[in-house]
């Protein structure tokens, strides 16, 4: 500790030194202008889906940072939501967290159990708004996840839902109508069946594909489930999972269906990387992906694509995905200023909706919708419209305690069950029995919701 | 100065960084390893031995001790064999062969992070390097990191393609040490080339082989990057290495405990295995005087 306090004190006699040096020699030459210096705020930020919107946000930082001369936003690109969430909460734990967070929309419980995330209504007294006032503006489906206890801790920023993405020209060879995607599981194995190609034993083009790895395969996964009628966790006590309901059990079912009784789509893992570059190589005719990708579609699919509602079974549903910002305990009077004001800024209406032009993102803000050069956009790439179109199907995105350990065991079972390494029940059972032993400690936490 | 104080004080600034940076957080996690913090709680409390209870419970951290040990299998002994097969092939140096040194050395120059981005494109199915090449003799589409049966053996091969050109380097030092004079004199008795390999080069080159085979082995239990960058360990935990283990229970799964816990267990095995395996090296091995 010591060493450390002498290190630390020797390299600020050092820099003051400098400083000093360079502000003399200066001050002999040119009349030093006396403005007053920016707050400085670090904004942690990760892109999901597509790494060009790492690229456009630091565009959209820098628009900021030149707009204004009162506070200046230092953006650092930290890589997934899971990474970012896991850079932020260390770097608090170090005692230098950024001020503003873009996190996974799921990942905002746990900051708050960690007490590392400021409530949003201490900033909104300010500007005299209540949390109800300030959230009238956004889409219903995206306020659950930003509340805890009843409590409001994060701005929803780029929000998004499964949807499904199909190949018109593969539509249309196979005698589809390239204008109706299928609508429930029974046409979506119909089509499937009718869009697989094959030559002798080997499959040279899947019905479907969607992303499989652990995370984003489980957000797929609980799309299934609700649209098989069912609950994935419980959306009043995020202590309690749903892995061996039927419904969980009956869309794992029909995973098991689509890769091993009909062949539709690969019996291996296929990531997103690879569900993307199968959908515009052709090797896939349908995919369900996130509607954060619709930007990158727009853009490498070289053939007639369409967009529709990700097929339900007894209903449809599909959760809401994307991030919030969230800004950190820990910060002097003039940063949490300064991160509030950047805050309200990058999620203004107008700012929002020009995000999700770039992004496919849907915005969290209703006004957005509003404005004429979103509508002007929605008539051109009708595709944003039906995104937009879904909402009413949206509901929170599976958010427990521990999530990311949580999520562990479901995504081994259904990639167990893709893959024919274990049937359904066993690989239910299990994932249940894993998740139950994980939330155990949660039940008696002093100050949350329990069973 | 008296050479005790002298060698003390040479030997300081390297002890200095030791005990910073390696012995005290050693004593750090053996430390932690008999506390357990549950989440939500301000204070960790005293469990003795419970952690470790749990963590042998654990089937996630047998699977990934039974994968770890596959893995190191089956990339220890080929990137040794390997490195010594680059080795009697490029031992002389002529122009020819130190180009194709460097050739070979080429992958331990690359990052493994890097290594691990260029991978994901070489195992890609269909339109991956790999897929490609063995679609043109005919062999279909392999999901190489998809497919639970075969991952841990494409992470394999990346590592093997890593480490052999590293290895290699030794046997040729080892290579070249080795007097001229055993061969002629073999040569005078009309021993054959694969004689002379089994009773001059082998047995001389133990003390590299024991040197390599340690490296390799700390190599298989220290990097995990690929693993990171590839699988996350899975599909369905089956390329989850003991280090990803620890990395994700103290990261994403807010168990620091059995992080900590499995840290200790896999440096004591790590100690004990390389001072057995350097003990019974030893035995057989030939030192020149």
């Amino acid at each position: 500790m010591r060493i450390k306090h002498k290190f630390a004190s020797k390299m600020k006699t050092l820099a003051t030194g400098t400083a000093l040096a360079v502000a003399v020699l200066a001050s002999g030459w040119v009349a030093v202008p006396q403005a007053i210096a920016a707050e400085k705020i670090k904004f942690y930020f990760p892109t999901s889906v597509q790494g060009r919107l790492a690229i456009i946000m630091k565009e959209v930082v820098a628009e900021y940072n030149k707009s204004q001369s009162d506070v200046k936003v230092i953006a650092v690109y930290t890589g997934s939501y899971a990474e970012t969430g896991i850079k932020a909460s260390a770097a608090m734990e170090a005692g230098n967290p950024p001020a503003v967070a873009m996190v996974g929309a799921n990942n905002v419980l746990e900051f708050v159990q960690k007490k590392q995330i400021e409530p949003i209504a201490s900033f909104l007294k300010a500007d005299n708004k209540t949390s109800a006032e300030f959230l009238q503006d956004f889409w219903p489906g995206v306020r659950f996840n930003a509340m805890v206890n009843g409590e409001l801790y994060a701005v929803p920023f780029q929000n998004s839902t499964p949807i499904l993405y199909y190949n018109k020209d593969h539509f249309k060879e196979v005698g589809l109508d390239p204008d109706t995607p299928p609508a429930n599981w029974k046409q979506l194995i119909e089509f499937g069946k009718k869009l697989v190609r094959k030559d002798g034993a080997k499959t040279t083009r899947y019905g479907l594909m969607f992303p499989q790895q652990v995370g984003y395969g489980n957000w797929i996964l609980q799309g299934f489930v609700m649209a098989n009628g069912g609950q994935y966790y419980n959306t009043e006590y995020p202590g309690e999972v749903y892995y061996n309901s039927p419904t969980t059990k009956g869309a794992l079912q029909f995973y098991d269906d689509l890769a091993h009784k009909y062949g539709i789509m690969p019996d291996t893992v296929t990531p997103s990387s690879q569900v993307a570059a199968d959908f515009f190589a052709g090797r896939t005719s349908m995919m369900i992906a996130s509607t954060g990708a619709l930007g990158n579609v727009r853009k490498n699919a070289k053939f007639k694509y369409g967009v529709g509602f990700v097929p339900g079974n007894v209903r449809n549903a599909v959760p809401v995905g994307g991030a919030s910002m969230v800004i950190f305990k820990g910060q002097s009077e003039a940063q949490r200023a300064a991160a509030w004001k950047f805050v309200s800024w990058i999620t203004s209406a107008d700012q929002l909706g020009s995000w999700s032009r770039a992004s496919g993102y849907f915005s969290p803000r209703k006004s957005s919708y509003d404005m004429d050069v979103m509508k002007d956009f929605i008539a051109k790439y009708p595709d944003a419209g039906v995104a937009v179109k879904q909402l009413k199907y949206t509901k929170p995105w599976y958010s427990t305690y521990n999530y990311l350990a949580v999520a562990q065991p479901m995504g081994d079972a259904f990639q167990a069950v893709i893959t024919g390494k274990s049937s359904v029940t066993q690989a239910a059972a299990a994932a249940q029995a894993k998740a139950d032993e994980l939330l155990a400690p949660f039940n008696n936490v002093a100050g949350y919701p329990t069973k | 100065m008296s050479s005790g104080i002298k060698v003390w004080l040479y030997l300081t600034p390297a002890l200095f960084f030791l005990v910073m940076f390696t012995y005290y957080p050693m004593v750090q996690v053996l430390w932690d390893s008999f506390f357990f913090k549950a989440y939500g709680q301000e204070t960790a409390s005293f469990v003795g031995f419970d952690n470790y209870a749990r963590l042998f419970r654990d089937p996630e951290f047998g699977v990934a001790v039974k994968n770890n040990i596959i893995y190191a299998v089956g990339t220890v002994i080929p990137s040794l064999a390997v490195g010594f097969g680059l080795a009697l092939a490029l031992m002389e140096s002529t122009r020819f062969k130190n180009f194709a040194r460097a050739i070979f050395f080429f992958p331990t120059l690359v990052p493994l992070i890097a290594a691990a981005a260029l991978w994901i494109f070489v195992y890609f199915p269909n339109i991956g390097l790999l897929d490609y090449y063995l679609a043109k003799i005919g062999i279909g589409s392999t999901n190489w990191l998809g497919d639970s049966d075969i991952a841990l053996f494409s992470m394999m091969l990346l590592s093997i393609w890593k480490n052999a050109g590293f290895y290699m380097l030794f046997y040729i030092a080892g290579l070249q040490g080795i007097g001229e004079e055993y061969y002629e004199a073999a040569e005078l008795e009309g021993a054959s080339y694969f004689q002379r390999l089994r009773y001059i080069t082998l047995p001389l080159l133990g003390p590299t082989t024991a040197f390599v085979f340690i490296i390799a082995l700390i190599h298989v239990f220290t990097y995990v990057d690929h693993v990171i960058m590839m699988t996350k360990g899975g599909p369905i935990g089956s390329t989850n290495l003991v280090l990803y283990y620890i990395f994700q229970n103290a990261h994403e799964f807010n168990d620091a405990a059995k992080a900590t816990t499995s840290t200790v267990v896999s440096v004591i095995a790590l100690l004990a295995f390389s001072f057995f395996s350097i003990r019974t090296m030893e035995r057989g091995i030939h030192y020149e005087s």
